[in-house]
């Protein structure tokens, strides 16, 4: 025996994913295939990343995301044991004499405690699944986390990840090694969110309640996704009971209250989670004499069904609208949101083999105007698509587990229309043309196990674009490089007509090679491709950005990465462990003329310019999993630059979001049952920015001058703040259903006045003095309670 | 449009979190390079008109910028007439005879420390004003109480004509930074432009009031619209600083570069006294 199988069976309980003990296994003709469904025994959950294996064989598997598992097993007796943290093992003899379906409930433990929901992978998956550059988070962790002004917030949990950055708290978005905002694939339910922020960014548009959990692939990236260039955020909804009886929970807190109700429709078959959140700023404004008629808020509302035929065939439908309100009296009104749904039916072909069908409807849009007088108008703008897919998984043996699929995507680009609103009005309507595009995608990806020590993961991942007409006018673009290019050669493909398409390769590939019981070493490569982008030239990007196809002017952008790591556990999986390093090219890269004007504008591509990026950097984790003291540590040292002509007279400069060093401390400490107290520390380095050096006097006014035109050539002050936060539950009574606690969160707790810009300014009452201020998005401390329940 | 929706967004931000602030700060920067700077227009409307030679100082520099003493300067229009310019103060060079017309082209010659730079500019057709006149607002939502003036006049049928507003008040131009008003007719052309407040600030009883409308050229409306962005760049929505465009060019593409901008407009006015 090699020493791995030996590990593999004393490790007992804490055996993976493992066809790699698999060279005893019998001929085909010899085997069956075991397959079915974990859940929880109250809820009807599906439970996720669960073991299922057989301890005498040391053969074993993971339960999928619907909860799903197969396992080819020699035709006999079998002790099959299913395990996940949190939940009762339970152990089922079964005599497989031919492929058979087995599904089982689990009980969870009856003390749940808090320490264990880290994570909602195990600990040693850290090590052995071949997957890298993922980090996955469970919401129950978030939840425990300190929270500005007590909104939880998804996004602001993952830039605490490493590898992860922003350009300033409270801006829209994260940046993921050294990508753009725009570069990540944040998919809720498999519908893409194309603008992740309420409130011009300072909070998410995900409601905490309706979240289960969220994985961030930074690299690595399966070929079954694509689309954009450095990362995927796949946030996945709560599936609801479909045992029991309805549950309540809702939580009033100083931004937002919220309420969540999930509910059994059919027993066992069908179950609704209905979950919604606003902010009522606005009825605080309602006291203020002169903000009376004014309207500022924020709701977002979701639903999710799952209902399930039978045991092979079951369906999920995802519906979810938010909503950014701001109604200034009847001078000026403002809103934008993300709407859309998926619905996806999963089918079990054979035990072997199950599909996943999908269809996604997502648009993002904003309006914007004034309702009346001499200046009335109205502004819309929007970008939808419409999506299908199907992806189908299908175990070819003990050694190899083969997924495929297809997919085609609509787009269809509003960038902005304005209309008068009345006859009077000074604006005549202004249409900036819309765009239309198709995105098409075919992938196969292999997990093969080549032996006990080596697992490899590798796809080929084959995108196609058409950018197509839409029976309006269309332009090259030419002029000097680096330099607002003029329209030329104007032309009127039809309606539907391809005009430009585009084509890529993008191979994905990564492989796990155990070193030890305990650690392993990984390695992955990606090339991925992005057709739609975000056109924003601000800092941050704001709620009126546009998204813009590729067209025959704009090509998609290209990234490679490769990725190695080395991953340990520690103290019998209680800690785990990681060191990537990683380098990425991208090509392609959208950068803006000085002066761009990216609204309104119908000639918008001459104010593009495209040029290289390139990031490279260390990221070190190590997280704390059991035990009363949970979190992380996680480190990253790395550099983000472009290269854009002319921008920096052409030379490599760092991106807005690059940051030498980035440091996050997480931690959850469970004082007693009732008690959990948090704390999170982060530090930075602070962002890219330019500073003028000179200036001249036009006209009674002073304008700056940068010597050279230079970008970033400074920083901004370090970054740095310590966030506490503490969880008081109620004493439960006896024989009643309602729990409830109290959130307290101290944000910014010493007060550091981080910048989160430093510009340059002539001085209010002296115009020719001219000064530095810095701009700290909160400047104080910020305390907040929320009180949660449920029932 | 957009500046009033930033300026909301920073509104919204504050009152939500009633914590951001702004501070100045101490921010060390290199010397820079001296540059150039030019400054000067020519209009429809009688001389003499005046071009401005300075050099650029350091950023915080406050002192007055150093006069460009002893240039050439010349310039010539598309109909053949050419004037050399008379220094008539310390880095101030004015013309005599030299009249500007709409339609006509203009080239400014700079010869200054060794340098030889041209400007290129022109003079736009520009819309007349009808009327100029007061409103009084009290308890309109979104304004202060007070006395506001209204401009009234159509705008030339045809995209493509820009256009400055400049509002001064007993003759001074009010001339904060965010009071730079640059306007194209995208979104307005051959529209009567009526009853729009040029400014939230009130006048006061007995101020005069006047208006004026510039007609500018295309580039020198980008470079007054990157100016603007430049001098009003602070939030969280501002956009990368970058130096603003300038048509004042080195015959010698290798020599040292200058800022500024030579710039022809058409200008109409009008008046009004505040009363009660």
């Amino acid at each position: 025996m090699k020493p791995s199988i030996h590990w593999g069976l004393t490790a007992g309980l804490l055996l993976t994913a493992a066809p790699s003990w698999s060279q005893t296994l019998p001929e085909a003709s010899q085997r069956a295939t075991l397959s079915g469904y974990l859940r929880d025994g109250a809820t009807g959950e599906a439970l996720v990343g669960a073991s299922v294996f057989v301890k005498a064989l040391g053969l074993g598997t993971n339960t999928d995301e619907n909860g799903y598992y197969q396992l080819q097993l020699p035709k006999g007796t079998h002790t099959i044991t299913y395990l996940i943290i949190g939940y009762e093992p339970q152990e089922v003899k079964i005599n497989l004499g031919a492929d058979a379906t087995r599904s089982v409930k689990l009980s969870a433990t009856r003390v749940q405690t808090q320490e264990v929901v880290v994570q909602g992978q195990r600990a040693e998956d850290n090590v052995r699944k071949p997957e890298m550059s993922v980090n996955k988070l469970d919401m129950k962790t978030v939840k425990l986390m300190p929270a500005l002004l007590g909104e939880v917030d998804v996004v602001r949990s993952i830039q605490l990840l490493p590898g992860v950055t922003t350009v300033g708290e409270g801006a829209s978005g994260f940046n993921v090694r050294g990508g753009g905002v725009d570069q990540n694939l944040i998919l809720m339910d498999e519908m893409p969110v194309y603008n992740v922020s309420h409130l011009f960014g300072l909070f998410s548009a995900f409601n905490p309640d309706a979240v289960q959990d969220m994985k961030l692939y930074k690299g690595g990236i399966p070929a079954q996704y694509g689309g954009r260039l450095s990362s995927l955020l796949d946030v996945r909804l709560r599936d609801g009971h479909t045992a029991e009886r309805a549950s309540v929970n809702g939580g009033i807190g100083l931004i937002s209250s919220r309420l969540a109700v999930e509910a059994p429709l059919i027993k066992d078959r069908t179950s609704v989670v209905l979950a919604g959140r606003r902010s009522y700023g606005d009825l605080f404004l309602k006291l203020v004499p002169d903000q009376k008629d004014n309207q500022a808020y924020f709701y977002d509302l979701s639903v999710k069904v799952n209902h399930k035929f039978s045991s092979r065939d079951q369906l999920q439908l995802t519906g979810y609208r938010g909503r950014d309100v701001f109604n200034f009296s009847n001078v000026f009104k403002n809103n934008w949101g993300n709407t859309g749904g998926t619905a996806r039916w999963t089918h079990q072909f054979s035990p072997r083999l199950f599909g996943n069908f999908t269809g996604v409807a997502a648009q993002y849009d904003y309006a914007l105007g004034v309702p009346n007088g001499t200046q009335a108008f109205e502004w819309t703008s929007s970008v939808r698509n419409y999506t299908g897919k199907a992806d189908l998984n299908f175990q070819l043996n003990a050694n190899n587990t083969i997924s495929g699929g297809v997919s085609g995507t609509r787009y269809r680009f509003n960038p902005a229309t304005v209309k008068p609103l009345s006859a009077e009005s000074i604006f005549v309507e202004l249409k900036v043309d819309d765009q239309q595009a198709g995105e098409y995608a075919a992938y196969i990806d292999n997990e093969q196990t080549l032996s006990p020590r080596l697992q490899v993961q590798y796809g080929l991942r084959l995108s196609v674009f058409d950018f197509l007409g839409t029976g309006k006018t269309i332009y090259d673009y030419q002029g000097e490089t680096g330099q607002r290019k003029d329209p030329l050669n104007p032309r009127t493909p039809k309606d539907g007509e391809v005009v430009k398409r585009y084509a890529n390769l993008e191979p994905r590939a990564s492989m796990r090679f155990t070193l030890d019981e305990n650690s392993s070493l990984k390695a992955s490569y990606n090339r991925t491709a992005q057709y739609i982008h975000l056109i924003s030239n601000t800092t941050a990007a704001s709620p009126l950005d546009v998204w813009s196809p590729s067209t025959n002017n704009i090509r998609p952008e290209r990234a490679d990465q490769v990725a190695l790591g080395y991953f340990r556990n520690f103290l019998d999986n209680g800690y785990e462990a990681s060191v990537e390093v990683f380098g990425k090219t991208m090509d392609n890269q959208i950068d803006y003329v000085n002066g761009a004007n990216t609204l309104l504008n119908k000639n918008l591509e001459g104010e593009l310019l495209y040029g290289q990026g390139r990031a490279y950097g260390a990221e070190f984790f190590v997280k704390k999993n059991q035990g009363p003291l949970t979190g992380w540590v996680s480190y990253t040292l790395s550099r983000s630059e472009r290269q854009i002509d002319g921008i920096n007279r052409g030379e490599w400069y760092a991106n807005k979001y690059d940051k030498t060093h980035n440091l996050s401390v997480v931690s959850m400490y469970q004082v007693g049952k009732r008690l959990t107290v948090s704390g999170n520390f982060s530090y930075s380095t602070g962002v890219a920015t330019t500073f003028p050096n000179a200036r001249f006097s036009y006209e009674g006014l002073v304008v700056p001058v940068v010597s050279g035109d230079a970008r970033n050539n400074y920083r901004v002050p370090a970054y740095h703040r310590l966030d506490l936060g503490a969880t008081l539950k109620n004493r439960t009574v006896e024989g009643r259903r309602w729990q409830s606690e109290w959130v307290f969160s101290v944000y910014n707790v010493y007060s550091r006045r981080n910048a989160y810009g430093i510009y340059f300014r002539q001085n209010e009452d002296d115009p020719r003095k001219t000064e530095a201020v810095r701009l700290s998005v909160f400047g104080s401390m910020l305390p907040s309670v929320s009180y949660n329940f449920n029932f | 449009m957009l500046a009033r929706f930033f300026s909301l967004a920073a509104l919204v931000l504050t009152l939500g979190t009633l914590a951001s602030c702004t501070d100045v700060v101490q921010v060390e920067l290199p010397e820079p390079e001296s540059q150039l700077a030019v400054e000067g227009n020519i209009t429809d409307q009688p001389g003499p008109y005046e071009i401005r030679l300075t050099r650029t100082g350091a950023y915080f520099d406050d002192k007055t910028p150093l006069a460009v003493r002893g240039a050439e300067l010349t310039i010539s229009d598309s109909q053949g007439a050419t004037e050399i310019l008379r220094e008539t103060a310390p880095g101030v060079y004015q013309t005599s005879s030299l009249r500007g017309r709409i339609g006509n082209q203009y080239t400014l010659t700079i010869k200054a420390d060794g340098q030889e730079y041209r400007a290129a500019t022109e003079i736009k057709r520009v819309p007349e004003i009808d009327r100029f006149e007061q409103q009084h607002k009290v308890n309109e939502p979104g304004w202060r109480d007070g006395y506001y003036v209204l401009y009234n006049g159509p705008e030339l049928p045809g995209v493509g004509d820009y256009y400055r507003f400049k509002l001064y008040q007993n003759d001074t131009l009010r001339n904060n930074p965010d009071e730079l008003i640059v306007r194209d007719d995208a979104l307005v052309d051959g529209k009567y432009i009526g009853d729009v407040e040029l400014s939230d600030r009130p006048f006061r009883i007995g101020d005069r009031a006047r208006v004026e409308i510039l007609s500018l050229p295309k580039d020198y409306f980008f470079f007054l619209n990157e100016m603007f962005t430049q001098i009003n760049n602070v939030g969280m929505f501002s956009s990368p600083p970058a130096n603003v465009r300038t048509n004042i060019v080195n015959v010698n593409p290798n020599g040292p570069k200058a800022v500024g901008y030579f710039a022809g407009t058409a200008v109409r006015s009008a008046t009004v006294t505040i009363t009660p």
